[in-house]
């Protein structure tokens, strides 16, 4: 479990790490918090010629209100998410989600932009960045361009980004007002990647959802969008609604794997009951 | 919450029976324990293992040349390097007769597990060697693997197929052995005519040891000195030194073996495996140092594998619910290498399976099977499937009777007034207290109002259950192991070192034995420092393992320490003028009895006995040393009840332990903080083993649960408190201590599975599936068949 040989490159700006990438082309990778990479290497699953670390590029670490939207800086660590008033206040779930993200020494040293750039289908920050439609800005050799959520992930594990662009910053929209949100999942242990789970989120006027969103993880290739489900809540009245209808809904026609910690035949089950908590736990924010 | 019921004479001194805190935890929990990787020579060559990543085939193509040829690896070596030398492989406690499996230190034609190791590389670091192993060209034209599937059911093949050919058949062992009445006549007339008989299949699925610090060895050659050195982490030193000396064809004094501060074994290092003598063999043949740390990945594939097994128990009852005999049937899969002998556990449960109960008649039969898989090693409790698959049977028995559980096995418990009581299998227990151990574990966890919150929390819909299982511990002290040696060495300064064959990989050893020498010698326990773990300074012994350091160690440290306490009184009662017997010991000053101003202390008393030996009469050695070597009974015993509360997630499966209450009697305790420290890690890994861990193979024996991403292990988050209350039932052997270590482990499964077999209880059966995966639970709930 020792790496194959690497460059190790340590630019201090985000200038400087796109023109060290560009050098490598397909032959480097972005380091972040390394909490996934770094096993991935020493596994010698993957090898690369040069790790291009964004560490020392403190440009990178922030967290603030921009138009409406929260930008948070892609290095910044999972735990300085967890803790920021404005992420708490403005984008709870975000919180949230961060909490379920392994333990607390992961996110001490995890990144924001280190998990979604990642990927992984059953991690929670693509799941929420997917149900937010938040929108993603990508630093390149010809500056920067924003990409929508929902045209970030390829498959497993892979992003549209070229092999010369770095992913630079996070934007998550505001919500508006009586709005309400939620993550669930089952994890086999604490800390876990997610055997299957979803974020919710609601707005409610006038006792009728006016605006739902519902992302699946550890369901698919990449985080899911339930759209049929969003779309059969979307003028609903919240009385009476048919929780249980509403998981079934969000599940139908998903494929989950299958592997050593459970079937997909039982994400299917669980994700459908996860929905409907979620649902319920979101319903009652939103109407507080 | 500590509960204690301590019968008259239970041992409490100023350091025995205290909790006194871990003297090794200062430097292992501020990152001063030396392991190891941390003593690492300079010089040393660093090894990787190619390993096969198939279960089964031959091997078409081996070539090194190119890995040879990277700058930095001194050497590629494979099996047609190494085999020639070993010149005979066997385990000590197995004797050089006992059947095995061929041995190899490298695969050389054909490969017989995925992981086996196939080459060597010797590089200046572990990165180089891994480097280079990517160099060597591998071909091997698969073969069809003999294993069971991932449910764990056998698929071994009897006939055709064979995992060594060698041997002649995939039966690795059976019992009976030869020799052994192969039925019981009267038994089979209880089965066929009693008003009750229950039978069940349990099975427990493959877990594994999985220690913090991997195997790992340095060994260093030096023709110069005719001496093989090495440095190992290990439970048993002086089983380093023997094997590696009868492999090579070395004596005994050609070989040194140490271990640094070993962080943890759980039964993994208590032999000698072949990547370890590989290392030896290396540094042999190439004269010069050579370092192997076992990395995780290899640790989980190929460092020993445990449990795996089937236990059919046939139970048969009175129409009350008294068990008229039982029988059993086990059937173990003990991989391809197992590290020691053939690997079966069945000869130690056949004698445990009638466990704390007056069963009647008995018999018990089993069959080990080899398989393409990595190889069986002791794990803490090794036979403990007697208790896993009793404890289980007694709740399914009890509820088709109608009877509870708790009553059910107070009816069957050996009582006090039956003791000392001979088993079926004619093991004599003197001191146990099983119906104590059930009624306390009973109270803890409040087992008469529990049923009663049960039934309210089901009419809400919440799904509880309460599992209780007990057991009898049964160390095992067979031959040289109950015949270990402490030596007390008191220098001229008043201090004591003491010497001892064990190998502590986390029991407290260098706390506990410290309690006992002090409290015999009457100093102070900073005044006392273990010294283990070295072929040259400990007298021989076998090393730490089977719980059986208190009755073992701890029973010859006290008898050498009151051995060397009489000769310190000898000595003083000639600076006194006194006799001995009018003499005492109070903080290491020696005084004559009402007479405190008489008095001389210890430093005193140490110098007088050696550079002042002409005063002393001419018939008195001079010196203060004492040692005894210890003769224990060859199987000494504990008992215990686990009771374990679960709540389950309707919606998930997810189990969740709201309660854990042990009650035991491990007799006189040393330290009852390390006895709770040991009971605790048990339970903690008997959680793991029922809820989380599961090392999984494909039907063509590819494993798949290669990382700690997919073999979960039990954090600190997924345990609850574990409450303990004790029982304190002096045994016989000295200090009346009893052995505890593995107990944890043993009874925790049963009593969790009875849990969540309880809480199951409306929903129908609990298939005999191992683990308990919430995928597994859920289906049971949603009355889906499972996969």
């Amino acid at each position: 479990m020792k790496p194959a040989p690497f460059t190790y490159e340590a630019p201090t700006t985000l200038g400087e790490a796109v023109d060290v990438l560009g050098r490598y082309g397909d032959e480097a990778k972005v380091l972040a918090g390394g909490q996934s990479l770094v096993p991935v290497l020493a596994l010698r699953l993957a090898r690369f010629e040069a790790l291009v670390d964004l560490n020392r590029v403190d440009e990178l670490a922030y967290v603030r209100e921009d138009d409406g939207a929260v930008v948070v800086g892609a290095m910044t660590r999972q735990a300085t998410v967890e803790a920021d008033p404005l992420v708490r206040r403005a984008v709870p779930v975000l919180a949230e989600a961060t909490r379920l993200i392994g333990h607390f020494q992961i996110r001490n040293r995890g990144t924001l932009g280190g998990s979604i750039a990642h990927g992984d289908p059953a991690a929670e920050y693509p799941a929420v960045v997917t149900a937010l439609d938040a929108t993603v800005t990508v630093a390149g050799p010809s500056g920067t361009r924003q990409l929508a959520a929902a045209d970030l992930y390829d498959g497993p594990m892979t992003t549209t980004l070229a092999d010369d662009e770095i992913l630079a910053a996070v934007s998550f929209p505001v919500w508006g007002p009586r709005s309400g949100f939620a993550v669930r999942e089952m994890a086999r242990r604490e800390g876990d990647f997610a055997t299957a789970g979803t974020v919710v989120g609601v707005t409610v006027a006038d006792g009728r959802i006016t605006r739902a969103a519902i992302s699946l993880f550890g369901m698919g290739p990449v985080p899911l969008r339930a759209r049929d489900a969003e779309s059969h809540l979307v003028g609903a009245a919240t009385a009476g609604l048919d929780l249980t209808a509403v998981g079934a809904a969000a599940v139908a026609g998903v494929d989950p794997p299958s592997d050593v910690h459970a079937s997909g035949r039982y994400r299917t089950r669980v994700a459908s009951r996860l929905v409907a908590r979620a649902l319920e736990s979101a319903l009652q924010e939103a109407t507080a | 919450m500590t509960a204690t019921q301590a019968a008259p004479g239970s041992g409490v001194g100023r350091f025995l029976g205290q909790s006194v805190k871990r003297r090794e935890d200062a430097r292992l929990v501020t990152g001063h324990g030396r392991y190891l990787e941390d003593v690492l020579w300079p010089d040393a060559w660093h090894v990787a293992f190619l390993r096969s990543p198939v279960a089964r085939g031959r091997i078409s193509t081996l070539d090194v040349k190119a890995a040879r040829a990277l700058p930095g690896v001194r050497a590629v070596l494979t099996g047609a390097d190494l085999d020639p030398l070993v010149k005979s492989w066997w385990q000590t406690a197995m004797g050089k007769d006992s059947p095995q499996p061929p041995r190899r230190l490298l695969a050389a034609d054909d490969v017989r597990y995925a992981g086996e190791p196939i080459a060597m590389v010797l590089a200046e670091s572990r990165y180089l060697a891994e480097d280079a192993l990517e160099l060597i060209d591998l071909d091997i034209e698969t073969q069809p693997a003999i294993v069971s599937d991932h449910r764990g059911r056998w698929g071994a093949a009897k006939d055709g197929e064979l995992v060594h050919p060698e041997y002649g058949s995939n039966v690795a062992s059976t019992l009976p052995y030869p020799g052994m009445p192969d039925s019981n006549p009267a038994l089979e007339e209880v089965l066929a005519s009693a008003p009750h008989v229950v039978e069940e299949t349990f099975h427990q699925h493959r877990y594994i040891c999985v220690p913090m610090e991997t195997r790992g060895i340095q060994a260093r050659w030096d023709p110069a000195r005719d001496l093989l050195e090495i440095v190992s982490s290990t439970q048993n030193v002086h089983e380093v030194r023997s094997t590696v000396s009868r492999l090579l064809g070395l004596s005994d004094v050609q070989v040194h073996a140490r271990a640094e501060d070993v962080g943890g074994a759980f039964g993994l290092k208590c032999f000698v495996d072949s990547e370890e003598l590989a290392v030896a063999a290396a540094a042999y043949s190439q004269q010069c140092a050579v370092a192997w740390i076992e990395d995780r990945n290899e640790n989980l594939v190929a460092g020993g594998h445990s449990r795996t097994e089937d236990l059919t128990v046939s139970l048969a009852t009175d129409a009350d619910g008294k068990i008229l005999g039982i029988k059993g049937h086990h059937v173990e899969d003990v991989g391809a290498f197992p590290t020691y002998g053939v690997g079966g556990n069945a000869g130690l449960a056949m004698m445990m399976l009638p466990g704390p109960y007056d069963v009647g008649q008995y018999f018990y039969s089993a069959e080990a099977v080899f398989s393409n898989t990595c190889g069986m090693t002791p794990y803490r409790g090794p036979f403990l499937m007697e208790t896993v698959a009793r404890e289980q049977l007694i709740d399914i028995t009890a509820a088709r009777l109608g009877i509870d559980p708790v009553e059910f096995r107070r009816r069957n418990m050996i009582r006090p007034d039956q003791l000392p009581f001979t088993t079926p299998t004619g093991l004599v227990l003197e001191t146990i207290t099983p119906i104590e151990t059930l009624d306390q574990a009973t109270e803890m966890i409040g087992y008469a109002d529990f049923r009663k919150e049960q039934a309210a929390a089901r009419a809400e819909g919440r799904i509880l259950g309460i599992g209780i299982a007990s057991y009898i511990e049964g160390s095992p002290a067979f031959g040289a192991a109950g015949a270990e040696q402490v030596t007390v060495r008191m220098d001229m300064a008043g201090q004591a070192l003491v010497f001892m064959g064990s190998g502590s990989h986390g029991q407290s050893v260098e706390t506990t034995m410290a309690q006992v020498v002090a409290e015999e010698l009457g100093i102070d326990i900073d005044d006392v420092r273990i010294v283990q773990g070295d072929t040259i300074s400990s007298p021989y012994g076998t090393g730490t393992a089977g719980s059986r350091t208190a009755t073992t160690f701890g029973g010859a440290a006290r008898i050498a320490g009151q051995k060397l306490k009489e000769k310190i009184l000898q000595v003083a009662a000639v600076a006194l003028e006194a006799s001995p017997d009018d003499l005492e010991i109070t903080d290491g000053v020696v005084s004559v009895k009402g007479t405190p101003g008489a008095a001389i202390g210890m430093e005193q008393i140490a110098a007088m006995a050696y550079a002042g030996h002409t005063m002393l009469p001419a018939d008195m050695e001079p010196g203060l040393e004492a040692k005894h070597r210890i003769r224990n009974p060859p199987l000494m015993f504990s008992n215990a009840c686990h009771a374990a509360i679960v709540e389950i997630d309707r919606d998930t499966g997810a189990v969740e332990i709201k309660r854990y209450v042990v009650s035991e009697d491990c007799g006189n305790m040393i330290n009852p903080m390390v006895v709770e420290g040991q009971i605790t890690g048990g339970v903690v890994q008997g959680i793991g083993g029922v809820f989380y861990e599961h090392f999984v193979y494909d039907g063509d024996g590819n494993p798949l649960t290669t990382t700690f991403l997919d073999y979960l292990l039990p954090t600190a988050a997924d345990v609850p408190d574990i409450e303990i209350g004790h029982v304190i039932t002096p045994s016989n052997t000295p200090g009346g201590f009893k052995p505890m270590g593995e107990g944890g482990a043993i009874c925790s499964p049963p009593a969790l599975i009875n849990a969540v077999r309880d809480a199951l209880a409306p929903f129908g059966g609990l298939p005999n599936v191992q683990p308990l995966t919430p995928e597994v639970v859920l289906d049971v709930i949603d009355g889906v068949p499972a996969v």
